[in-house]
């Protein structure tokens, strides 16, 4: 592709490029490039989709730049000329050595970000005088506040039952049962952007939308389609002009039909008599029973007559149907508007917002052009330059935002120049409201509006051809609508590839299983004790799973890979497995943990299911609860205390002897905070505990006591110290288990440390957040991450390997049949040029879909089955060198029955068709390069010793309330000399008093006292000179110096007469203890001498009672 | 490490304060320097400055006043009187409330936005135009905006709030230190040295200006004093947890070499916390200079708790974690107020009650020992009527005394940070006593949140050479050794929060700080702390969540202008003499194999720490043996289930007696349907033993009456009953089609809900069959589910996998026995594929010969199947996962 073309800092471009093309790299480029020609950071906004993905052009864009700024001329040259500019100009020389500076200081830097980040950015300069939500901040669970939302909806329902909404509920209760409810009106609020957009400016929304759909289903409810059957006469002769051809000759099976239908007929109620003549035409499943003429039939006459009626019956019940979808939404919108009303109003009350309403909001705000110069304005940063990454992932929300964006910047006259890449072929993420037509939208709008220039590139620098031929023989004749590929071409032309179809695992052929036994044979139970149950499972997975883990070890041994241009052993950290779900990965998991193969199931969301999260957690409930027995003997077995099932059956037969025990003194002899027959309470009264259980007893009861007291951070952190949590895991595990275990507890911590920022903690609000976020979909925490040593299996479903490569990728489970989509949900049309959809509605299940509607569902269809095609595409470049496609079969004739071919049928053809021709299989070289060491010794060779204990710092015992009164006095003398004139005797509390109060932190119950105190000091014939300003030259208070020896001294009070120096040392004690002082006033003194030469120095205590003794 | 016990520390900063002090002596005469003042930039400079210049002196010396500016602001007397700041809050809350303009918006967080606005444009000084046109006019400039109607609305408010905050005689805080340093410097007759590191606000540096006009100013810069910046050491982190173990390491290591006043300037919070406890489990404690803020103090959850449990009605989650508290009842011995909350816990977890301090109140009726914390808890709830409007101060009067009832007032006093927050509470209702605004106590709340998320909590009670600080408060200051902690580019410089009014491009025309101003004064302070201190570690995340992190861009220039100097002799720098220059180092390549010396060096001390391991035996796959004492003697036929599903499971459950807790049910069940229509069904059974005697209009209305009257708690409680009732209704006309079916076989019912208790050699078997109906002399045992035909006929495709209708039978000693799919509007009978009797003959006879060997001593192995691990309960017991 044209460098410098894509790079022109002064075109807008549009970019579609394959997998691997360096899509990165040409966006950071251009970055380089506009920063070069002159852009201001500030100007620069790069959007992308993912925190990681915004992290990563940072760090690449500042590698280069310090590059630039760092190594010589020629590199500078040469990084230009790879981006478009053959000759760089002495000036442009200069220049760029200066960027990596300018751009890591630059405030505002340069914006690269998500467009969630971006969005609230924005946000935070909407106009005051918007209607949205000011200062809110980001909810980050919203799982939560909806369930709280439906609570309140059916406490409300409950309490109106007779209310529109409740009666409407009620309906689809019967309907379609709780949870098909719940799940459609869940399903609203989850598209409730698009419903916005779609009712936005109509007063009544609800009329709105049930109006267009009344239009769009061609509906109309006052019509009763079967009693309009029943009356017109037509019906009956229809009905009966093909009984008769029924009748006449029929068989004995059409004969009773006939006379079976006649009788049906005969019912008067229309409703009824259509109800029982349906199952006598429809079979169960709604498909028109077959009725076929005999030879003896006038075969013409009998298919005239038997469509006619067909055709009649179907109108009636297409009919039926329109008007069930019809009253279906009318009930669900109801609730479901109200529902979405409280969920917002529940939000609106926390101040919070998700991201829903920030794109809606944002979106909305930008439309209005108005709003949108403002924003302009107000943003720190004036975008000249926009880019745009992964635009196939764009929802239509975000791309009208942005839209209304570049329409205001054009109206404000700063029209910025767009770069805009992206591959269609890689849009996956439907399920989160992208839509991957919006790429041809948006380059459209761009040729049309900025000249943008289009360019393609299909050339690839991660697959190896072998891998590539692959990709290109299974979408070459473009399947299933992926009508937008061209062949790709490899940059490595050289660089071996692999790529292998293992056979499908099949399930053998079942032994038996309790029917297929043969006759003659023992009906016979298995013994629980002996004999496990064999795993439902068992079979074509299971067959799958270990030829899966079995080959990965293979691999390991044999295989090599290439790295940047060097051959080394390949290790398990190289390969990368993909699945489409995660149902079924714990088969393979299993697999592999049983021939001790190190795997990082990084499963979003997981950490708190792991084993190790819920000790921790039965641990901390303990805590809370010691009544808790199952969450104490839990973690009694932990590694923590490693007790043994012998501990705990010493434990659970202590309770007999305590209850024997326990006449009526047991109660009063242990006034226990516990029901006595608590296991805690049992533990705790062990006649002869074993070492492990005397441990655990001790420790607890320490965890216990804390329990509450310290922030539960630090109170796990003493549990993890105390208990030697970390190295004891370690010991119980098996080896290929232990890092991953240890992560997961180091993540556990950080949980501790950032649920809620750590506000009003207390443990059971943090044991009650950790069940909420482990339940919750999309926040629950994920597992820890192992640091970049940890050599493991990699698994992701293919979602999550976007933007990932791997040397050797396998498929697994490539044979599973497409999910069908689920029902109860909204079906939408957003034509991709329209500001708002032009289509919203609901539906249940198959059935109840009608006919009017059958389009749409096609169209989503077709789209579904096109992202299909892009999820396969996606997972099959990531592989650089070696493809591996497994799959299982429960058996032959389910095979055949398939609607479309699997994954693993799509590249099993074209390996298979290829074999002959262009054999793929080019072994990787076997054997060689095995001896190259990974592991680089990190640690210096000399051994350290870890520092001793020293105990550092302590805590200062608290004042007695004495002292504090006497340093409260202290505080109070010195403040109240500094201000003139001194308080009179009497003078109440006041103004000052009080300010002064404030500022000493002195309570107010204390401070009245104190100010008498100080009055009566004041006033005191004996004192007064020092404190009266008439009668002294000058005093100071707090009086620092410093010693011929150069140690720093403070005096409390410094005194100056005509012809003495006073210093005056406020003491808080008796007045007996005036001896105690004498070396330290000789030092005063002393020091005075030298510095006041000609007066005489005299030196006095005073006591907090009055008493001044001079010394 | 010697290079770290680097004895020349002191003499960096050393070289600076003798400067200072030379020339302040060379300026004023020993020995009296009282009539010299100093300012700085905090008072810990106040020791080492002395120390040079009595060391520079060599005599006894009056030392010169030396104090922060704002101390000695402090110090000016005003005629006015002074708002606080909470009582500007109030006022400015209520106008906004008054003009109804942000109806969506956390007015209390406005309220916070606009003060902390006023202030800047107080200190900035700018004359602003004096009508909100013209201001609007200069904003509008600012913006290069066109004509634009949002624009100026927004200006004109902030310009007619300002105007009508500062329209009466009082002063806030920020106008009162303008004041007070107008005075200051109008008084000016001292000559006044100045120390600094960075740039000072507007208002500061006209006072500078001011008072320089009457007597000598003079400012030491560090910026303007040639510095020479030291090159720290660094450390790059893959996780929190290494930071924060590389931090206290460290620590250690500088407290080894002797170290005795060593900062740590957390830029990161978590990775503070973290460092924190890490260096108290080595028993080092951490004087912290930063503090708090009290939201994130346990004192204040009491406070939240309370109040919270107060709204939500007292939800039992609320309630619990309230008692929880170890603040609540001090009055009481912690272990009876613990055994008191215990016993309601249970006693509420077996009730079910989920809200309600009435509904407690009742529940604990018969258990003495709850009477009083309950009645308590009620005389506290009367005092904060939620219904009523009232007065900050009146909410919090209501709130103390509420305290006290509870006894969270003493419980409080007994902790430092508890006695810090009674006090912050009196200072507010002082402060607000004169405030007449009415809030709702929604809106209390919200206040009194956002004041313990503002007001700070300081530690004074350690005392350490170990301190934690932030980078402003370490301007002039020299330590032994500095932790700069978490700093990744997201952290340093912190950015400000520059709120919602303006832009950088209107604060910086209106002489507000911006962006950059703050940024720069960061890195100012940055460059003068590496400039006075020699001994500086610097760690960061390189990595965080998987994702990567970027070093702070001012180190990252420090770091590479140094490898610059070292690579490039040619630009005529001189090479600094910092011998463990990360040299040659690549950015983001290969970082594992370019650890710097130091980097390597902390990484072996981590790793010997981490080395440490303890000698247990693997775990294995249990399959304990018990005596046969406590092997139960009966059995029940879900624990014979269990029994056969996992030995261990069964161990669990029903020798070692382990039970979930109950949980406090808040919705609807599967169970609880499935329970309401056994229930339904026998009552409707008992009255219509056979139904075909009766017509179905009878029998229908009868059957959904008794089903009404099943559900009717449920129904008074939950409108979800509705959708569980609907569900079986739906099932209703089939069940009575199929019942009529049944009779017309010959099948009668007779009885249900029936106990048996059948003795078997050596264990007897316990169970409660649903009905049983005869026909003739046959029988046949029946078990109503909810479920459908197909799991049902799953559940009996390996015989003897579920044992329940084998036992049925056995204990009836019927021929028949099936379960009856009641589902989604259809009843179907599923019956075992093979012999009844057989089965359970087989089923009494495996139940005999297990529970004999169990009682001889045999293992109870842990081999349940993953279906049945997936909901065990006693998973964490034996382990599974951890074995293979
Ligand atoms: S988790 Fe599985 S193996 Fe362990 S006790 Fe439960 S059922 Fe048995």
């Amino acid at each position: 592709m044209t460098n410098h073309i894509a790079l022109d800092p002064k075109r807008s471009i549009v970019v579609e490029a394959c997998a691997g093309s360096g899509k990165t790299w040409l966006l950071v480029s251009r970055i380089a490039r506009l920063l070069l020609e002159g852009a201001q950071p500030s100007q620069i906004l790069a959007i992308t989709f993912t925190r990681k993905a915004a992290q990563e052009m940072q760090a690449r864009l500042q590698l280069w730049l310090r590059d630039l700024a760092m190594k010589d001329d020629d590199f500078v040259r040469q990084f230009f000329a790879e981006r478009g500019i053959a000759n760089l100009s002495d000036a442009q020389l200069q220049r760029a050595r200066s960027l990596y500076s300018n751009v890591l200081l630059a405030q505002p830097g340069i914006t690269i970000s998500t467009f969630h980040g971006w969005f609230m950015q924005v946000m935070q300069r909407a106009p005051m005088t918007a209607d949205v939500m000011q200062g809110s901040s980001l909810l980050e669970r919203a799982g939560s506040e909806q369930d709280e939302a439906w609570e309140e909806l059916l406490e409300q329902m409950r309490k109106q039952p007779d209310g529109i909404e409740a009666q409407h509920m009620q309906w689809l209760f019967g309907e379609c049962g709780l949870f098909n409810t719940r799940k459609l009106l869940f399903n609203f609020i989850g598209k409730r952007a698009e419903w916005w957009a779609y009712t936005q400016g109509q007063a009544d929304v609800l009329n709105f939308a049930l109006d267009n759909l009344r239009t769009d289903l061609e509906v109309d409810m006052e019509f009763d389609p079967v009693a309009d059957w029943g009356i017109c006469g037509n019906s009956e002769e229809v009905l009966f002009a093909f009984l008769r051809q029924l009748a006449s000759n029929g068989t004995d099976v059409q004969k009773t039909k006939a006379s079976e239908l006649e009788r049906a007929w005969t019912d008067a109620v229309p409703e009824t008599r259509f109800g029982k003549m349906l199952p006598l035409l429809y079979t169960q499943a709604g498909e028109p029973r077959s009725f076929k003429p005999t030879k003896k039939q006038d075969a013409e006459a009998f298919l005239l007559t038997r469509n006619v009626l067909f055709d009649n019956l179907q109108a009636v019940r297409d009919a039926l149907a329109e008007q069930q979808a019809y009253r279906l939404n009318e009930v669900v919108l109801h609730c479901g508007v109200a529902f979405l009303e409280r969920y917002q109003a529940l939000k609106q009350q926390k101040q919070q917002m998700d991201f829903s309403d920030l794109e809606w909001q944002l979106c909305h705000l930008l439309q209005q052009s108005e709003h949108a110069e403002t924003m302009q304005y107000k943003l720190d940063s004036c975008y000249r330059h926009v880019l745009l990454d992964e635009f196939q992932d764009t929802n239509p929300l975000q791309w009208q935002t942005l839209r209304a964006w570049f329409d205001a910047a054009v109206a404000v006259d700063s029209q910025p120049t767009v770069f805009i890449v992206g591959d269609p072929k890689q849009s996956i993420y439907r399920f989160r409201r992208a839509d991957a037509r919006l790429f041809g939208v948006a380059r459209d709008y761009l040729k049309e509006h900025f000249a943008a220039h289009e360019l393609r590139n299909n050339h690839t620098w991660r697959n190896a051809p072998a891998v590539l031929d692959a990709v290109n023989a299974v979408f070459a004749d473009h399947p299933e609508g992926f009508v937008d590929f061209a062949p790709h071409t490899a940059e490595h032309t050289g660089l071996p590839g692999y790529v292998a179809v293992l056979p499908l695992a099949i399930t053998p052929p079942l032994p038996f299983a309790g029917e297929g036994r043969g006759e003659g044979e023992e009906l016979h139970l298995r013994d629980p004790l002996t004999t496990p149950r064999a795993e439902a499972e068992e079979g074509a997975r299971q067959k799958e799973a270990a030829q899966f883990a079995d080959m990965l070890q293979t691999i390991t041994s044999e295989w090599s890979v290439m790295e940047k241009g060097k051959e080394r052993r390949a290790r398990y950290g190289d390969i990368m497995v993909l699945v489409r779900s995660r149902t079924h990965l714990a088969t393979y998991e299993e697999a592999l943990r049983a021939r001790h193969i190190p795997f990082l199931s990084s499963r979003r969301g997981g950490l708190l299911d792991t084993l190790e999260a819920e000790d921790v957690q039965a641990l901390l409930m303990f805590l809370i609860t010691p009544f808790a027995d199952l969450a104490l003997a839990q973690v009694l077995r932990t590694p923590i205390f490693a007790c043994s099932d012998e501990d705990l059956i010493q434990i659970a037969g202590a309770r007999n002897k305590v209850q024997e025990a326990s006449g009526e003194n047991q109660l009063v002899s242990c006034p226990l905070p516990l029901a006595p027959e608590s296991w805690w309470q049992r533990l705790q009264h062990l006649a002869e505990p074993t070492p492990a259980l005397q441990h655990a007893t001790e420790l607890l009861q320490r965890w216990l006591a804390l329990a509450n007291k310290l922030p539960v951070h630090d109170l796990l952190d003493r549990i993890y110290f105390e208990g030697d949590v970390l190295a004891r895991y370690s010991a119980v595990l098996p080896i290929e288990m232990r890092a991953k275990v240890k992560a997961n507890l180091h993540a556990f911590m950080e949980i501790a440390l950032s649920v809620d920022s750590g506000r009003y903690p207390s443990l059971p609000r943090f044991l009650q957040e950790l069940r909420e976020l482990r339940y919750s979909k999309d926040d629950a925490p994920d597992e820890g991450k192992l640091g970049v040593a940890g050599d493991a299996v990699r698994i992701y479903t293919v979602h999550e390997s976007k933007g990932l490569e791997a040397h050797i990728v396998w498929l697994l489970d490539a044979n599973a049949e497409k999910k069908n989509k689920e029902g109860n949900d909204v079906l939408l049309d957003w034509p991709t040029h329209e500001q708002r959809p032009s289509h919203f509605s609901l539906y249940a299940d198959q059935a109840s879909r009608g006919k009017k509607r059958a389009p749409l569902f096609e169209q989503d269809a077709a789209q579904q089955a096109r992202e299909e095609m892009n999820l396969l595409y996606v997972a099959m470049t990531r592989a650089q060198q070696a493809l591996i496609v497994s799959g299982n079969s429960k058996g032959e004739d389910k095979e055949e029955k398939k609607k479309s071919p699997s994954w693993y049928d799509r590249i099993a053809a074209v390996v298979e068709q290829h074999k002959t021709s262009n054999p793929f299989a080019l072994s990787l070289s076997k054997g060689e390069g095995s001896g190259d060491s990974i592991q680089a010794s990190t640690s210096s060779a000399r051994t350290v010793c870890i520092p001793p204990i020293l105990p550092t710092g302590k805590r200062t015992a608290r004042n007695s309330l004495q002292q504090q009164r006497g340093i409260w006095l202290h505080a109070l003398l010195q403040h109240l000399t500094d201000y003139f004139p001194l308080p009179i005797a009497g003078e109440g509390l006041g103004e000052r008093g009080r300010e002064l109060q404030q500022r000493l932190a002195i309570p107010s119950a204390e401070m009245e006292p104190l100010w008498q105190q100080a009055q009566h000091l004041f006033a005191s014939p004996q004192l007064v000179r020092f404190f009266d300003a008439q009668q002294y030259r000058s005093a100071c208070n707090e009086m620092p110096y410093v010693n011929a020896s150069g140690e720093l001294k403070r005096i409390d009070r410094l005194v100056e007469f005509d012809d003495e120096v006073w210093v005056l040392d406020y003491k808080l004690g008796d007045s007996e203890d005036a001896a105690r002082y004498r070396a330290q006033m000789q030092e005063y003194r002393a020091a005075m001498q030298a510095v006041y030469a000609g007066k005489r120095v005299r030196c006095a205590l005073l006591f907090a009672g009055g008493v001044l003794s001079e010394i | 490490m010697e290079s770290m016990s680097n004895s020349g520390t002191q003499t960096a900063a050393a070289v600076f304060f003798d400067r200072v002090a030379r020339r302040i002596l060379a300026q004023h005469a020993p020995p009296n320097l009282r009539g010299v003042t100093i300012l700085l930039p905090n008072n810990h400079v106040a020791q080492p400055l002395a120390q040079a210049l009595g060391a520079a002196s060599k005599i006894t010396l009056l030392l010169p006043q030396m104090v922060t500016l704002s101390d000695w602001a402090q110090s000016v007397v005003l005629d006015a009187s002074i708002n606080t700041d909470s009582q500007r809050s109030a006022l400015l809350y209520q106008q906004l409330r008054k003009q109804k303009w942000f109806e969506q918006a956390d007015l209390w967080g406005m309220t916070q936005e606009l003060l902390a606005l006023f202030d800047e444009l107080t200190h900035s000084l700018t004359a602003l135009p004096d009508n909100a046109k013209a201001f609007a006019a200069a904003v509008q400039q600012a913006y290069q905006a066109r004509q634009n109607t949002t624009l100026q609305l927004e200006s004109r408010l902030v310009f007619e709030l300002w105007f009508a905050m500062h329209a009466g005689n009082e002063l806030d805080a920020a106008r009162a230190y303008q004041q007070r340093l107008a005075k200051l410097a109008a008084q000016a007759h001292q000559p006044l040295f100045v120390l600094r590191t960075s740039d000072w606000n507007a208002l500061e540096q006209r006072f500078l200006d001011e008072y320089a006009e009457h007597a000598l100013v003079e400012v030491f810069d560090l910026r303007a004093m040639e510095i020479q910046s030291g090159t720290p050491r660094f450390f790059a982190a893959t996780s929190l947890e290494q930071e924060a173990r590389a931090a206290a390491m460290q620590v250690r290591l500088w407290l080894q070499a002797g170290k005795r006043d060593i900062a740590i300037v957390a830029q990161d919070r978590v990775a503070a916390r973290r460092t924190r406890a890490l260096l108290e489990r080595a028993e080092v404690l951490v004087a912290d200079e930063t503090g708090w803020t009290f939201a994130t103090l346990s004192v204040s959850t009491v406070l939240d708790r309370w109040l919270t449990a107060l709204q939500s009605d007292f939800y039992h989650h609320d309630l619990l974690d309230l008692l929880k508290s170890p603040f609540i009842f001090a009055d009481m011995p912690s272990s009876e107020r613990k055994a008191a909350v215990y016993q309601l816990e249970q006693l509420l977890r077996k009730q079910g009650v989920v809200a309600g301090l009435e509904k407690f109140s009742v529940l604990v009726e018969h258990e003495v020992v709850l009477h009083q914390p309950l009645a308590r808890l009620r005389q506290a709830a009367a005092l904060l009527e939620q219904g009523k409007r009232k007065t900050l101060t009146a909410w919090l009067d209501a709130l103390r005394e509420s305290l006290n009832v509870l006894g969270i007032d003493s419980g409080l006093q007994q902790d430092d940070a508890g006695q810090q927050l009674l006090r912050a509470l009196e200072v507010w209702q002082q402060e607000l006593a004169s405030d007449q605004g009415l809030y709702r106590y929604t809106e209390w709340r919200r206040w009194l949140a956002q004041q313990l998320d503002m007001q700070n909590y300081l530690d004074n009670s350690i005392d350490s050479p170990v301190r934690f600080t932030h980078l402003a408060a370490t301007r002039w200051r020299a330590f032994d050794a500095v932790l700069l902690l978490g700093c990744d580019a997201n952290h340093l410089p912190s950015v400000a929060d520059g709120g919602r009014w303006f832009n950088d491009a209107v604060r910086s025309s209106l002489n507000l700080p911006t962006r950059s101003s703050h940024a720069a004064r960061q890195r100012d302070d940055l460059l003068a702390l590496l400039t006075l201190n020699d001994c500086v570690l610097v760690t960061w995340q390189k990595e965080q969540d998987g994702e990567a992190r970027l070093l702070s861009p001012f180190l990252q220039m420090l770091r590479d202008e140094h490898e610059l100097a070292h690579g490039d002799d040619l630009a005529g720098k001189p090479a600094t003499p910092t011998p463990t220059l990360p040299r040659g180092e690549r950015g983001q390549t290969n970082r594992s194999a370019n650890f710097s010396l130091d980097e390597r060096e902390l990484h072996a001390y981590l790793a010997a720490e981490e080395a440490h391991t303890v000698g247990l035996p693997q775990s294995a796959q249990p399959a304990p043996g018990v005596a046969n004492e406590i092997v139960p003697a009966s059995v029940s036929i879900s624990a014979y289930n269990s029994l056969v599903a996992c030995p261990y499971q069964f161990y669990a459950r029903h020798i070692l007696r382990l039970n979930e807790l109950d949980e406090v049910q808040e919705d609807i069940e599967k169970r609880d349907y499935g329970e309401r229509v056994h229930d339904i069904l026998h009552r409707f059974h008992e009255r219509y033993p056979l139904v075909s005697e009766h017509p179905v209009d009878e029998l229908e209305p009868a059957l959904r009456q008794i089903s009404e009257q099943v559900f009717a708690d449920l129904l008074a409680v939950d409108f979800a009953a509705r959708a569980w009732l609907a569900r079986w209704y739906q099932s209703l006309p089939a069940y009575l089609e199929w019942q009529k079916e049944n009779e017309a076989q010959g099948w009668r019912y007779t009885e249900s809900e029936s106990a048996f208790d059948w003795e078997l050699e050596g264990v007897r078997l316990r169970g409660r069959i649903d009905r049983l109906d005869v026909n003739g002399v046959e029988k046949r045992v029946l078990d109503y589910k909810t479920q459908s035909d197909q799991v049902l006929r799953n559940k009996l495709i390996e015989p003897g996998e579920d044992v329940q209708l084998a036992c049925y039978a056995y204990a009836h000693e019927a021929a028949d026995a099936a379960f009856v799919s009641i589902e989604s509007g259809k009843v179907k009978l599923v019956a075992p594929k093979q012999d009844v009797p057989q089965l359970a003959q087989l089923n009494a006879e495996r139940l005999e010969q297990v529970m004999g060997r169990i009682r001889k001593g045999a293992g109870l192995p842990a081999n349940g199947i993953d279906q049945v691990c997936a909901y065990c309960e006693v998973r964490g017991v034996c382990r599974k996962g951890e074995w293979t």
